[in-house]
């Protein structure tokens, strides 16, 4: 007997981006295993994707410049109904780096060593470049 | 405390969730919703409505133990709270009362 895995990718796709979507992700494969396809996967996960997209353009969300706040000030958030998603300043995905650190990184780099950004703004104006003369060529081609 | 009155995909949802007493977990109350109140629904949007009854305290859940025909991973089961069932109540009332009186919705052609 063969076995059905669910797909992957969308599997992996949905960890990515929706936290706390372990039971949506554990759902959608107990249904794969009663025979769903994989198209309706797919519909499943990307329709999941768009309706937390909706919500999460409709929330209020307060900037918060670290991982993790007292378990005082989230229960005091739930008891008030609120629900507030963490939006790290610097878009970090670092676990533990919270914006306060990047910024006090830069002020540390820009003293010590300013030179580094030279080689840093160099090096994205370089990529910047390469993208355009890949972009340029792929339109010559077409 | 006001009444506090449910959308009807809320309704639906806490409808489903009470018919399957205690064995409420998403995909089960997406299949009650399509097998008996016939409308079909996302996953995504049932665990987005269940997400917010939770944070309205119109449910609450629990997370049971992980399986390998869900690859692992563990089920949340939801329960109505006793503030959800009397927000269920109430908007069957107000639906009730919208209800009558309403001439065309009292004669039905056969």
């Amino acid at each position: 007997m063969t076995t059905r895995h669910p797909p992957r990718f969308a599997l992996a796709v949905l960890d990515r981006l929706l936290p706390g979507s372990s039971p949506l992700a554990g759902d959608l494969t107990e249904e794969f295993e009663r025979g769903r396809s994989r198209a309706w996967f797919w519909w499943q996960v990307l329709a999941a994707l768009g309706v937390a997209a909706i919500r999460r353009r409709d929330e209020i969300r307060p900037l918060r410049l670290v991982d993790l706040q007292p378990v005082e000030a989230q229960e005091r958030s739930r008891r008030m109904l609120l629900h507030f998603d963490a939006v790290p300043l610097t878009g970090t995905n670092l676990p533990g780096v919270g914006g306060l650190t990047v910024v006090a990184l830069a002020v540390l780099v820009t003293l010590l060593a300013p030179i580094v950004w030279v080689a840093f703004v160099g090096s994205m104006l370089a990529g910047v470049a390469l993208g355009l003369f890949f972009i340029a060529r792929e339109r010559r081609h077409s | 405390m006001g009444r506090q009155l449910l959308t009807d995909f809320e309704l639906m949802i806490l409808l489903a969730a009470l018919r399957l007493e205690g064995d409420a977990y998403g995909v089960r109350i997406a299949r009650q919703i399509e097998e008996v109140g016939r409308r079909r629904v996302l996953l995504g949007a049932v665990y987005a409505a269940l997400e917010r009854l939770e944070a309205n305290g119109l449910v609450s859940s629990t997370l049971g133990n992980p399986t390998s025909e869900r690859g692992g991973r563990a089920r949340r089961h939801f329960t109505v709270t006793p503030r959800g069932l009397r927000a269920v109540r109430d908007t069957r009332d107000a639906f009730v009362a919208l209800w009558q009186g309403v001439p065309q919705l009292e004669e039905r052609s056969s």
